[in-house]
């Protein structure tokens, strides 16, 4: 689905992510990787299957948009290297000319060695790029800029007839922000308190569609 | 007898005498049976001394034995070790059994300790109980396991004779019995493996249950092991009356609130010591709280509200004060269904239909206590057709058709939580535990390949196929499977049991002084300055913080109830048997009930506009209104099993032609309401309710991924995949928060072998869908008559139905207008016989 924002068309995929194609760039939020190796060093089973699917779906969006750049607004590791992380470092090789942009967010804590060894620019606050701001969180004063977000893993709800409801993971559009939903598959959801006018995207295992 | 001869039992009997007491029979028949080496249960009715059949059998056995032990340990110890474990399901009872049982001990010269093992016990009472066990042991299954948990737990039970489970009735429905089994299973085990000469008896108490035989085996699955039931021959008289209004007209048709007769109740409050209000829900509570209080202003200060939601520390302090008598009533849920003896309690009040038997005479028995005293209960019904309920109620009691309490197996999440718990403890070697866990009532289907799987579920995190190296919880050493990590064992620690709390946030005032708990969902609805009731108080909401939700006193005089979510309970098969069997005796006038007498002239009216339906036959009711085309029908099996009779039916009839369908019910029946005709006729109806390819059509027509998420939100926590946290505190570690939708999501897609999520599966199909119910259900529809009657308006039948699907998103002002609207639309239909159909809802 491709909507205008701010002049700008963009591309929302079923993947959770956004194409901005004038500046071929790929955007995406919220990756977590290594959250399943994570908790499994904790003692919870996790299937490995999650990361690796996270990282195809990933593969899925390159090939389909081959873009220039991939941007992350933020928590693209979820708390250190471990073998996760080392499986992304295998996938980075395989796409040495994608540039990879990384707006900090709190999650990303890895040594500034690690980000460099991957190859990924870092930004620690934000990411300008007319009309946008990219950045992890809703700042809290608006100016001329647009903002993209995260963070907060948007979700959204349906209701069906004789109380039937479903939550979807989406797309937030509202009027000073966007918030992407997060990428990983290993992610909760959590409601959005919106005004008469904000739009939602939700995603269905088909297409995005405007709820 | 032998036992009669013996010194110990005449040291009992004449304890007993000096007491101006005697033993009942059955508290000599156990005796006699725990003597000779029995397990067994003792099944007796409350205030009949049923702790004490079996703690003196133990304390007889004792002083029998008493001089063998003193010749031989010459050193003379003062403390024998660990000699009966009392296992209840209640803390507060915890109290009162080692007041009472050391008073035994006083006064018969033993030198026993009497330990109370919980929750609630003091660290260093429980340091102290490491360094020395006590005699007996009074615990919960959660605090018999957290004692597995510890290192060298073994040698606690070397000296162990007994282990009781107190209120096994109780226990035996839930996971917390399975908690039971295994423990039992595991201290058996290791009796057996250090003194296999010994003789571990292992003996329950339970209330009169429909499958006694079966809560036996449950208990005592172990095949060399003698066992028996004991049953009291003496019986608790119950009177039951029912609050009756002067006429049928003054219940209205439906509802849920039976305000309309409470000034009826003053009286009765007004000339007993002490009376217990039951209500079904704990937002009926706090609106019977306001209304008692609206009748009569005198009653402030003398009447108090306790459910589940309110503060662990106002509830002590209520029960306290019912106690010491000061409390003229208490208005309360189930909550108050067990637990101690209030002694100054002389009635009983239920409001509503209380949907199961076992429960009413439960509720019942809070009064009177002592034997040969009279429990009373009054019954207060909220809706017309609830007076045929309580005749049913009635009958059910007489005949003591008691439902049974179908025990849990297969809980895989327990087991997992067990295991670990092992591991915690002093390790386990794989093999024996599965031979052990096999021995128990609830794993005896189980199978290696299930074993081996949860094995890898605990030591490398998934299936054998793959690797996954951090994965790190339960390891092998020195041959035996155990946690290392500390952090673990503690967080293990911490979530031991499988009671799992809804999130709830806490309420506390601004200045201090926590009153109670409620749901999120209700809180995120409130605005600040808008006001709700709980624990019977007026509060208005300032702001939430930290978890915690900040209020102040209103000056309102009263406001909205908060609902708390939590299924709302579906009549039990018993009562719907006999409910129809009540159905007929009404018009035939073949009973003897007054409760029936009163209703009759409604039903006369039913039988005028539509029909009757008599125990062998199954009516439908099509209405057309300008809401729509209405099916009603009413097979009398409870809410729950209605639920899925409506959607699957709504299934079936969509595939005679496209069409759909808003459904409600009641414990009664159900409503399908459709725009267009339904297809619907003589023919096809009992293709319609067939039930052949039950299940296939189940899963077609029903949500069931819905329904085994919400189950898996209880396993998730318990087999130790969620962590709780504690209601008002933060969950320790950020980066581990999740949730079990979470998981369930995860399985689904990438791990779909995972028994958890079977189990999840399971658990909705037998005990949310209930399919075994629902399809004997729909045998006996086969086997009735079926009546199809097109009636022109609401029937008093219906009725409830409908407004019941109304009530969903109305308040109760608007509710009861709306249903005095309907009900003089109905009765002006039914006098000028309009042709058209047209009254609105």
């Amino acid at each position: 689905m491709t909507i205008n924002c701010k002049g700008e068309d963009l591309i929302l995929s079923k993947h959770r992510a956004i194409y901005w194609e004038a500046q071929k760039m790929l955007i995406i939020s919220d990756l977590h990787l290594g959250k399943g190796a994570y908790f499994r060093k904790a003692g919870i089973q996790i299937p490995v299957h999650v990361n690796t699917a996270d990282l195809n779906t990933l593969t899925t969006l390159i090939l389909e948009f081959n873009p220039d750049s991939l941007l992350i607004t933020g928590d693209m590791f979820h708390h250190q290297m471990n073998s996760e992380a080392e499986l992304f470092r295998q996938w980075r090789l395989q796409y040495p000319e994608l540039k990879i942009l990384l707006i900090k967010g709190n999650h990303d804590t890895l040594k500034a060695k690690d980000y460099s060894d991957l190859a990924i620019e870092i930004y620690p606050k934000e990411f300008l790029c007319k009309p946008f701001r990219f950045i992890h969180d809703q700042p809290a004063v608006t100016d001329d800029y647009y903002n993209i977000t995260g963070h907060i893993h948007p979700g959204v709800t349906i209701y069906g007839k004789a109380r039937q409801l479903i939550r979807l993971p989406c797309f937030y559009f509202g009027k000073t922000c966007a918030i992407l939903p997060a990428f990983s598959a290993f992610t909760g959801l959590s409601k959005i308190n919106a005004a008469k006018e904000d739009l939602f995207y939700a995603i269905t295992p088909e297409k995005v569609v405007l709820v | 007898m032998i036992l009669e001869k013996s010194k110990g039992y005449k040291q009992v009997i004449k304890w007993l005498k000096a007491k101006k007491k005697k033993p009942f029979k059955f508290q000599k028949d156990a005796w006699e049976y725990y003597a000779e080496g029995y397990s067994g249960l003792v099944n007796a009715p409350t205030g009949f001394g049923k702790t004490f059949s079996l703690f003196l059998a133990v304390v007889i056995d004792e002083l029998n034995n008493r001089k063998a032990i003193k010749t031989t340990s010459k050193k003379g110890r003062k403390t024998s070790g660990l000699k009966l474990i009392w296992i209840t399901p209640l803390r507060s009872l915890a109290k009162d059994l080692a007041r009472a049982m050391r008073e035994v001990c006083t006064e018969l010269e033993m030198d026993w300790q009497i330990g109370v093992r919980n929750g609630d016990t003091p660290q260093n009472e429980k340091l102290k109980q490491k360094k020395q066990m006590p005699e007996v042991l009074i615990i919960t299954p959660e605090s018999m396991h957290l004692l597995l948990a510890q290192k060298n737990s073994l040698a606690y039970f070397d000296d162990l004779q007994c282990i009781v489970a107190d209120e096994w009735h109780e226990l035996l429905g839930s996971k917390r019995g399975v908690m039971a089994e295994l423990a039992i299973s595991r201290i058996k085990g290791l009796i057996k493996e250090k003194h296999p000469e010994r003789l571990l008896r292992i003996w329950g108490i339970s209330a009169t249950i429909g499958n006694m035989e079966q809560a036996l085996d449950v208990l005592v699955p172990y095949e060399e092991v003698l066992k028996i039931t004991v049953t009291a021959d003496v019986e608790k008289k119950i009177e039951i009356k029912s609050i009756l209004p002067d006429h049928i007209d003054m219940l209205p048709w439906a509802g849920h609130l039976g305000h309309k007769l409470a000034y009826k109740l003053l009286p009765v409050i007004e000339k007993s010591k002490t009376t217990l209000i039951f209500c079904n829900t704990r937002g009926q509570a706090e609106l019977w709280y306001q209304n008692l209080l609206k009748l009569d202003e005198n009653l402030a200060g003398q009447i108090a509200i306790h459910h589940g939601s309110i503060d662990y520390e106002l509830r002590n302090w209520i029960e306290e004060a019912i106690h010491t008598g000061i409390l003229k009533a208490v208005i309360s849920t189930s909550s108050l269904d067990l637990g101690v003896d209030f002694k100054p309690v002389d009635t009983v009040v239920q409001i509503g239909s209380p949907k199961g038997v076992a429960r009413f005479l439960q509720r019942a028995g809070r009064s009177g206590h002592s034997p040969f005293e009279t429990s009373k209960i009054y019954f207060l019904p909220t809706h017309a057709l609830e007076l045929v309920e309580a005749a049913a109620i009635k009958e059910a009691a007489r005949t003591q058709n008691i439902e049974s309490r179908e025990p849990v197996v297969m809980a895989f999440d327990t087991l997992i939580q067990y295991m670990v718990t092992l591991a915690v403890g002093d390790g386990f070697d794989d093999k024996k535990l599965y031979d052990e866990v096999k021995s128990t009532f609830a794993f005896r289907e189980l199978e290696p390949p299930e074993w081996s799987w949860m094995m890898q579920f605990i030591t490398t995190g998934g299936d054998s196929l793959t690797a996954y190296t951090e994965f790190s919880k339960v390891e092998k050493e020195d041959g035996l499977w155990k946690v290392k990590s500390r952090q673990l064992a503690m967080r293990h620690r911490l979530h031991i049991g499988t009671i799992v709390s809804d999130a709830m946030l806490k309420v506390k005032y601004l200045t201090g002084g926590y009153i109670g708990m409620l749901e999120e969902s209700f809180i995120s609805r409130m605005k600040p300055g808008s006001s709700f009731t709980l624990a019977g108080r007026v509060l208005e909401f300032v702001m939430v913080k930290e978890m915690t939700v900040l209020v102040r006193r209103s000056k309102l005089k009263s406001a909205i109830t908060p609902s708390w979510l939590g299924g709302r309970i579906s009549l039990t098969a018993n009562l719907g048997a006999i409910l129809r069997k009540k159905y007929n005796q009404t018009l035939d006038q073949t009973h003897e009930d007054e409760e029936l007498d009163i209703i009759l002239p409604l039903f006369e009216r039913q039988a005028k506009v539509s029909h009757v339906p008599k125990d062998d036959e199954f009516l439908i009711e099509l209405i057309k209104t300008r809401d729509g085309y209405h099916f009603f029908a009413y097979p009398f099996e409870g809410r729950q099993v209605h639920e899925i009779m409506a959607a699957l039916i709504a299934y079936r009839l969509g595939r005679v032609k496209p069409i759909s369908f808003s459904i409600a019910m009641n414990d009664y029946g159900f409503e399908l309401l459709s725009e267009q005709p339904i297809p619907l006729d003589e023919e096809n109806v009992k293709l319609l309710f067939s039930p052949v390819n039950l299940g296939e059509d189940i899963v077609a027509s029903i949500n069931a991924t819905e329904m085994a998420r919400r189950k898996f939100r209880d396993i998730a926590c318990i087999s130790g995949l969620v962590f709780q946290g504690y209601p008002g505190k933060y969950v320790a570690n950020k980066h581990l928060q999740s949730s079990s939708s979470l998981f369930f999501n995860v399985f689904s897609d990438y791990d779909k072998h995972n028994l958890l999520l079977r189990q999840a599966y399971d658990e909705a199909f037998y005990q949310q869908i209930e399919e075994p119910r629902l399809a004997a259900a729909l045998h006996r529809i086969q086997a009735s008559k079926v009546i199809i009657v097109k009636a022109e308006s609401y029937t008093p039948l219906c009725f409830p139905i409908k407004v019941d699907s109304l009530r969903e998103n109305m308040s109760t002002e608007e509710l009861g207008a709306r249903i005095a609207k309907m009900t003089a639309e109905a009765d002006k239909k039914q006098t000028q016989r309009r042709k058209k159909n047209d009254h609105q809802l």
